[in-house]
């Protein structure tokens, strides 16, 4: 299982051209947000914040992580395509171990994501408000969420087998993202979107991403995040495991 | 010169194939941009109360994702190029005893064409969003500046494409057109930016291509003035970046 | 006037590889030109700078009476070519892609429809001319590929590896293209890895080999060259191989055998030299298991030009995509 962690994270290395655009397009969009959007902190229901940007981050690190997501499902479509995942499965290994190195892969290169992310707003002015203790608060929600999202990329690999089709399912990550609470608050959300950002669990990953860096770490909205984190890690994980069963069963 | 149209029609049918052609071809150009609205108004719609927008939240950023939509047609565009130079399509244009900047003007003229789908999509969504009609000046206005803006994305996204030779480029031919657009009025007038990104947007050319769009949106009045400077602005843009393109098709094979 | 003139072509790529090195040649009119060399030999480089796709960066080269480099697109007007990949698009049918080739070469609409259809049924395409060419086989493709190339009748025509990869019935049919297209006057430029493929179809060969031209004649010429006929010996269970080579040095050179024999001589006399070879490996002890007398082929001629064999060199090139890591 280590590995392959170590395999993935080496080809996640030396391929540049997927691991780059999950930090830029969400620095970019972090970048035009702030700038078009900075007044908003003013508008009345807006949470009491050091800045939009502050605010942001949450947005920018769940967006990296979903576009991380995708990615390990090109990967593992790619794999399939190429054959390399039939080479796999009929190695000696336990087949499980072939979901959880790659989800251990992911869980390491979210850390990086999550990281690059709080080190872009340390630079850019924002603050975070939980301290050191709220820092590692957010690195740890985000590398299980990411690691979640690796579950849903897997999961839709393993189904679809084409990394064209993976990358078509893309455009729904940020359906999914854009109704949730991620990138403003939900009590500012116009229908049907606050009504989806309730039950979106994006929704509570982002605000206990956030709750660290903006405000004293409140036990309530991180214990949510961190829950439904591993809600989404554990539920995809098993649906990973059974879609690779699922495919072993067939002729 | 009826040669140099049949030819330019030929482009244009075998772009419309790849829509029509191959199922759920048109997804998701169309699709993605109708996200990032329905998103964008949807979450960041409260933004509207705040003063300055002048109008609706909704009508103010629709011309932003039909811009956004040629933006990612371009892209597509050169996406397409480096496929058909890998596979060797693109040897068989350039064994053609015609001039490169019609073979050029071939491959960007579809791009226009195809941008039109997303937008007029995107129009739709709008008008279902409560966007209040523009009126047909403004909407000619804003179509023609869509389908330049999607050509002038995709020489240079063709260039990229000349450049690499591959697919895997690909987010480097989205990332221009999406910088581009995004450091622009795109989410909030002037007035209400961050001082630094009204600095880039002020002198961003792409701005004015916006603001030409969106006129008749928000405002809600045409005006010669924001067309003019619209118009110079797509043809500065085109003029070079078509004049790189031109130069990288000659090159070709150097 | 030659068809096809190059001097001192040369080709040199980043990093100061030469993939071709100073090529000259003539190709007269009407000539069909067997280009046979190995994958990677220099082949396809020479072609797409002869077909104005590639700048030369030494030497020059005509095609039909005009500068590669400098007149392009008279160059363009007056050759059809079919390239290796047979690059079309799966999703338009073949009536359709003659159409915008021909619209590419500026025919008028008129003659468009007639010249099309003569061309369709000419290379055996009428039933399949309104499928998309994705549904098509690989003979298909390339015969269609071809059919696209003559549509504005060119004078000159290059064909890069037209059969690598096809089948052995596919394969006949364009050799007979090829021949039709030669009594019509073409001119054919023909690059092959296939050595039985230049031996039935070209007037001349010209042997690439590391971007030269090693050898250049006609098929007999260059297999006279090369001169006698050579015997394949085969031993049968512990012949000792070394001592039958002594043996067989007082008939004639060794060789490098072919696969499935130990060794191999060239007899001076062909047949009648066999008789006493088996003859000397009885009296030392050796049984031959089997032999073959072989007459020269254009693969002794690569034989003798390079040192290597040519048939299946770079045939085994593997295409799969990344190295694996381990499991």
């Amino acid at each position: 299982m280590w590995a392959l962690a170590g395999r993935a994270l080496r080809n996640a290395s030396r391929r540049p051209q997927f691991f780059v655009p999950m930090l830029v397009f969400p620095s970019l969009l972090l970048a035009a947000n702030t700038g078009g959007f900075n007044r908003t902190t003013a508008l009345p229901g807006f949470p009491k914040v050091h800045g939009f940007l502050d605010y942001q981050l949450a947005a920018a690190i769940t967006q990296s992580l979903l576009l991380g997501g995708v990615s390990v499902g090109i990967a593992v479509a790619l794999e399939i395509e190429n054959g390399f995942f039939d080479r796999l499965i009929a190695s000696p290994i336990p087949r499980t171990s072939i979901v959880f190195g790659r989800l251990a892969a992911t869980f390491c290169i979210a850390l990086v994501q999550v990281l690059f992310f709080l080190v872009l707003g340390l630079i850019f002015g924002a603050e975070v408000q939980g301290g050191i203790g709220g820092a590692l608060l957010v690195l740890l929600i985000g590398a299980i969420a990411g690691t979640g999202f690796g579950g849903i990329g897997m999961s839709l690999a393993l189904r679809a087998r084409n990394a064209s089709l993976v990358q078509g399912i893309f455009p729904f990550a940020f359906v999914i993202l854009f109704l949730s609470s991620a990138f403003f608050p939900m009590d500012l959300l116009r229908a049907p979107a606050d009504w989806v950002a309730a039950y979106n669990p994006l929704s509570y990953i982002a605000d206990g991403l956030r709750n660290p860096i903006i405000a004293p770490i409140d036990a309530g909205a991180v214990l949510e995040g961190l829950a439904a984190a591993l809600g989404v890690t554990a539920a995809m994980t098993a649906l990973s495991v059974y879609f690779l069963r699922g495919r072993l069963r067939e002729p | 010169m009826t040669a140099s149209i049949r030819i330019l029609s030929a482009f244009q049918r075998r772009a419309l194939n790849e829509i029509l052609r191959v199922p759920g071809g048109a997804i998701p150009g169309v699709l993605a941009p109708a996200i990032f609205l329905i998103g964008l108004s949807g979450v960041f719609g409260a933004a509207g109360d705040l003063k300055g927008y002048q109008g609706d939240f909704t009508a103010y950023i629709l011309p932003f994702g039909m811009l956004q939509g040629a933006t990612f047609t371009g892209a597509a565009t050169g996406v397409n190029l480096a496929r058909d130079i890998e596979q060797g399509w693109f040897d068989r244009l350039l064994l053609a005893p015609q001039r490169r900047s019609l073979l050029l003007l071939g491959l960007v003229s579809s791009a226009s064409l195809r941008a039109t789908l997303p937008a007029t999509f995107l129009l739709l969504v709008g008008f279902a969003l409560g966007v209040g009609w523009p009126g047909i000046g403004a909407l000619a206005i804003a179509y023609v500046l869509i389908m330049g803006f999607a050509g002038v994305i995709a020489c240079y996204a063709s260039l990229v494409a000349l450049r690499f030779r591959t697919q895997q480029a690909a987010p480097l031919m989205q990332i221009g057109g999406f910088i581009a657009i995004l450091f622009t009025t795109a989410y909030a007038p002037l007035a209400l930016q961050s001082s630094w990104l009204a600095d880039i947007a002020r002198i961003n050319p792409v701005n004015k291509i916006l603001e030409g769009v969106r006129q008749g949106f928000v405002p809600g009045t045409v005006t010669w003035d924001t067309t003019w400077q619209a118009l110079v602005a797509l043809a500065v843009l085109g003029l070079v970046l078509g004049g790189l393109a031109v130069r990288s098709m000659r090159r070709t094979g150097r | 006037m030659p068809a096809i003139e190059a001097v001192e072509l040369e080709r040199e790529f980043k990093g100061g590889v030469k993939a071709v090195d100073g090529v000259d040649l003539a190709i007269d009119a009407g000539e069909v030109y067997g280009f046979l060399g190995p994958n990677g030999a220099g082949k396809t480089t020479t072609v797409r700078m002869l077909v104005t796709l590639l700048r030369p960066t030494g030497g020059s080269a005509r095609v039909a009476g005009y500068d590669v480099a400098s007149q392009p697109d008279a160059v363009r007007r007056r050759i059809g070519v079919a390239l290796q990949e047979a690059a079309l698009d799966p999703l338009m049918t073949g009536t359709e892609l003659i159409e915008l080739q021909a619209k590419l070469h500026g025919i008028p609409p008129e003659k468009v429809k007639r010249r099309g259809e003569e061309l369709i049924e000419r290379v055996g395409l009428v039933e399949a001319r309104d499928r998309r060419v994705g549904t098509y086989s690989g003979g298909m493709r390339r015969r269609l590929d071809l059919a696209m190339a003559l549509i504005h009748e060119p004078g000159v025509l290059f064909l890069d590896e037209p059969t690598t990869g096809l089948d052995p019935v596919s394969r006949m049919t364009l050799w007979d293209e090829v021949r039709r297209l030669k009594n019509e006057g073409t001119t054919v430029f023909l690059t092959t890895q296939y050595l039985e493929e230049a031996d039935q179809l070209a007037d001349r060969v010209g042997i690439i080999s590391d971007g030269r031209l090693v050898a250049e004649g006609t098929p007999a010429v260059l297999k006279g060259q090369v001169g006698r006929p050579h015997l394949e010996i085969a031993l049968a269970d512990g012949g000792d191989r070394e001592r039958a080579v002594e043996v067989l040095a007082s008939f004639g050179a060794p060789r490098p055998p072919a696969e499935g024999f130990e060794l191999a001589v060239t007899v001076a006399e062909g047949a009648t030299e066999i008789a006493g070879i088996v003859r000397a490996l009885d009296d030392a002890h050796m049984t031959v298991a089997s032999l073959e007398l072989v007459e020269p082929t254009l693969d002794d001629v690569f034989v003798e030009k390079t040192g290597r064999h040519l048939e299946g060199a770079g045939e085994t090139d593997d295409a799969g995509g990344e190295p694996a890591g381990s499991p």
